[in-house]
């Protein structure tokens, strides 16, 4: 497998966002927590500096440092069982131990719970932790996707009021142009995101979700600025020239499977190789679509972002089954790969019913394997190993099967 | 003519929750609608016909929900699956869950797989509670609650219903509120497992009749107790494990105050009168002590809590965070330093962890009375 040359840039990104976070202050740029759901683009348009502390918590996952780190938080009284992105940044904090030098102290806290309760409760904590103020975007999900529009009041009156509390902070009024600017910016990375999704469509897949996993950073912590937008308009061009020669991210590409919910970021280089070593590509996942949605038009952005907070990310099952169905075909996927990830409840405890229905839909298989997201003591990577195993053999006998023409292929 | 135990009713409602639900029904030919708790406005519910059914997860032996709901989600969650899937609610029309968390937003959308056939709602109340924007969107939610229920039964309610059942909840709550406050003068007669049932079969029958029967408990009876019971307060979700009170009974713990969704914090505060009674429902909705999964501004949240304990006069608090919720969890830890700042112990107990017994629990409630009584000056 050819690595993908444009990856070797994200170094460097990563290196000078932190570099320029932790210069936050000296530049006199407020700093901001926030998560992919709120709207970044007026933090930017404002001169504040957005961190995602998720993104923070995955790179501990990632480089291993998850151990470090999270019993440093259990040890504060934060339970196992809860998200173990909180845990690793709270531990970090505690412990001080951080690949990143940290995170600098914030000015504000932002949150917005479309995403999930989790964080708003976690952003409580650092609220009172470094004793500064937290505004909540609060947004009651219908719970069919049907619309609302006493909630659309509601959330549209709250991020009507947030431009008066950064205002406030800042000192200075919201400029229009440059709002404008960073809309163009952050909706520009997302269609990038999306063309490159859309990518994995091809045969061979020129990239797998774990490389997807692996160039997120810019799109997760720079939407809105033009280091994303150059980032991925370099790794399409690349990508599209494999596209053109036919050159796909495994050199056999037996399976075509979907990954379901985040990450195991501690396993991301084993279970990779592992996939790998067996024909199995992984060419799409919900999580890496989060991104794709995301850009707003300049004339009504709030307009957008309440239409994006209530409906488009409302994750409800029914929709999220007929989303796993429509990549199935578009894709062409062969099976399902489920992370029941006990960290993230949210997106998770509906895998069940999901999975039954989407191979009840597609007559695909799926498997689900339980692990977790951020740390490593919640799963046993060998038994992932096993059950993923098992399912690639009951997969290859399909295929076998289907190649003879009995029925029950696919 | 007095009955010979007064308490009796109350205890069997208990054992049987939707017994009486099912009586009624069969007597009016009526609907019954069952509600997951927290903060589900019943006087709507009531005021659209229906009989209001609260349905409590814990304690519920866990088996066919595994197949649906991954085994690492809250027994509450886990345990209303499990008695839909058992088919102990067939007896339901319908079923509010309301929004509190990520899992009762997915609970929400399993109930739908599960039983598709009923009529389900989601009741999205908002997170925010000093935000004023957000009693204008309650009320528009309590609206829709109402409309959505008008088509289970048949009865889209009006004001004059909305009125009348929030008159008779209001009424209901005083009395409760009385029979809790029994519980410090008279712990003997009103134990805290006795009160503990008055409120938990206050939400499983029709309310006029649970005012009726509550008449004849012994109001009367001024007979002072004798034994010395230690105060606390109870912050956490439901009376979890089920025996925790009369556990207390039992170690001479006397629960003054509680946070708990069926304890005193369901009935602390009254609607009251107002033009239109939404906003009563409102009004009351906003200023019930939040549950963890509410979001205020967040040392506030700590700081009126440790005000809270103060004024209530508990000389130590028990935290009763079920296992897997994540509002709890994240509470807890600076709600405990707080405590500890105050000079107030506390006692964190993780309910509804499989493997850990009633016993267990009960050693740790005795050794805490023990310190407490201690630190008795
Ligand atoms: S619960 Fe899930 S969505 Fe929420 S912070 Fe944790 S990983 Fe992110
Ligand atoms: S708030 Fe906690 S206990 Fe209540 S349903 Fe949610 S997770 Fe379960």
């Amino acid at each position: 497998m050819q690595p993908i040359a444009a990856l070797k840039q994200l170094k460097k990104i990563t290196v000078d966002y932190f570099g320029s976070a932790h210069m936050a202050e000296q530049n006199n740029k407020k700093v901001v927590y926030c998560n992919v759901f709120t709207p970044v683009e007026l933090l930017y348009a404002m001169d504040m500096f957005p961190i995602y502390p998720e993104n923070h918590a995955a790179i501990v996952g990632a480089r291993k440092m998850s151990t470090d780190v999270a019993p440093a938080a259990e040890g504060m009284g934060y339970s196992m069982d809860l998200c173990s992105y909180a845990r690793c940044d709270l531990g970090s904090i505690k412990a001080g131990i951080s690949p990143t030098w940290g995170l600098p102290k914030p000015d504000l806290l932002l949150v917005c719970n479309a995403q999930c309760g989790t964080l708003s409760k976690w952003f409580e904590v650092l609220s009172r932790f470094y004793q500064v103020p937290m505004v909540l975007i609060d947004v009651p999900h219908s719970g069919r996707g049907e619309r609302d529009e006493a909630a659309e009041k509601y959330v549209r009156a709250q991020l009507e009021d947030l431009v008066g509390i950064l205002e406030k902070m800042t000192g200075r009024s919201l400029d229009r142009d440059r709002l404008k600017e960073s809309i163009r910016l952050s909706r520009e990375a997302s269609q990038l995101w999306t063309r490159m999704l859309e990518l994995g469509t091809r045969r061979p897949s020129p990239m797998t979700v774990f490389d997807q996993f692996v160039a997120m950073f810019p799109i997760v912590s720079q939407r809105g600025t033009p280091v994303a937008v150059e980032f991925y308009g370099s790794l399409i061009r690349e990508l599209e020239e494999r596209v053109a020669q036919d050159i796909g991210a495994l050199d056999n590409e037996r399976f075509r499977l979907f990954w379901d919910n985040l990450p195991i970021w501690p396993e991301l280089g084993r279970l990779s190789s592992f996939l790998e070593n067996r024909g199995a590509s992984l060419v799409t996942s919900i999580y890496t679509w989060a991104w794709s949605q995301l850009g707003v038009s300049e004339e009504d952005p709030f307009g957008d972002w309440v239409e994006q907070y209530l409906y488009t990310f409302n994750l409800h099952v029914d929709r999220r089954i007929d989303h796993y169905v429509e990549l199935a075909e578009k894709y062409q996927l062969d099976g399902f790969l489920y992370h029941s990830n006990r960290s993230c409840k949210y997106i998770s405890q509906d895998i069940p019913e999901i999975r039954n229905a989407v191979t009840e839909r597609t007559g695909l298989p799926g498997v689900i394997i339980e692990a977790d997201h951020n740390d490593p003591r919640l799963y046993a990577v060998e038994s992932l190993e096993n059950q993923i195993d098992n399912f690639l053999d009951l997969l290859g006998s399909k295929k076998e099967g289907a190649a003879q023409g009995s029925p029950g292929g696919r | 003519m007095k009955l010979e135990d007064p308490w009796r009713p109350f205890h069997q409602v208990v054992g049987k929750p939707l017994e009486q639900a099912r009586l009624w029904k069969e007597r009016t030919g009526r609907k019954v609608i069952g509600h997951l708790l927290p903060d589900v406005p019943e006087e709507i519910l009531h005021a659209a016909g229906a009989l209001p059914v609260a349905i409590a997860g814990a304690g519920v032996q866990i088996s066919r929900s595994q197949a649906h709901i991954p085994g690492y989600s809250c027994s509450h969650a886990m345990g209303a699956l499990e008695l839909g899937l058992q088919g102990d609610l067939d007896l339901l029309d319908g079923m509010v869950i309301p929004y509190v968390c990520d899992t009762t937003r997915n609970l929400y959308h399993l109930w739908n797989r599960c039983f598709p056939t009923k009529a389900n709602e989601f009741l999205r109340l908002p997170k925010r509670m000093d935000y004023p924007a957000a009693s204008a969107y309650l009320k528009a939610e309590f609206a829709r609650l109402g409309d959505s229920m008008g088509k289970i039964t048949g009865e889209t309610p009006g004001r004059e219903e909305l009125a009348a059942g929030v008159a008779l909840y209001d009424k209901s709550r005083a009395r409760l509120r009385e029979a809790y406050r029994r519980q410090r003068a008279h712990p003997e007669l009103w134990t805290s497992q006795r009160v503990y049932e008055l409120f938990i079969s206050a939400t499983r029958m029709p309310r006029e009749e649970h005012l009726a029967w509550m008449e004849a408990l012994p109001w009367d009876d001024e007979t002072q107790g004798t034994s010395e019971r230690i105060p606390v307060y109870v912050r956490g979700k439901v009376w979890d494990p089920p025996g925790i009170l009369g556990l207390f009974d039992e170690s001479g713990l006397l629960v003054v105050e509680d946070e708990i969704v069926t304890g005193f914090r369901w009935v602390a505060a009254d609607a009251g009168d107002s033009e239109d009674p939404l906003d009563a429902l409102v009004r009351r909705h906003l200023s019930t002590v939040p549950y963890a999964g509410y979001h205020l501004e967040p040392s506030r949240m700590v700081g009126d809590f440790v005000d809270r304990v103060r004024k209530s006069g508990a000389q130590g608090v028990i935290f009763l965070n079920p296992k897997f919720c994540e509002a709890a969890g994240f509470d807890t830890p600076d709600f405990h330093n707080a405590l500890q700042e105050a000079g107030i112990p506390d006692l964190i107990l993780e309910t509804s962890s499989r493997g850990v017994s009633l016993g267990q629990t009960k050693l740790r409630v005795e050794a805490f009375r023990e310190m407490l009584s201690a630190d008795l000056p």
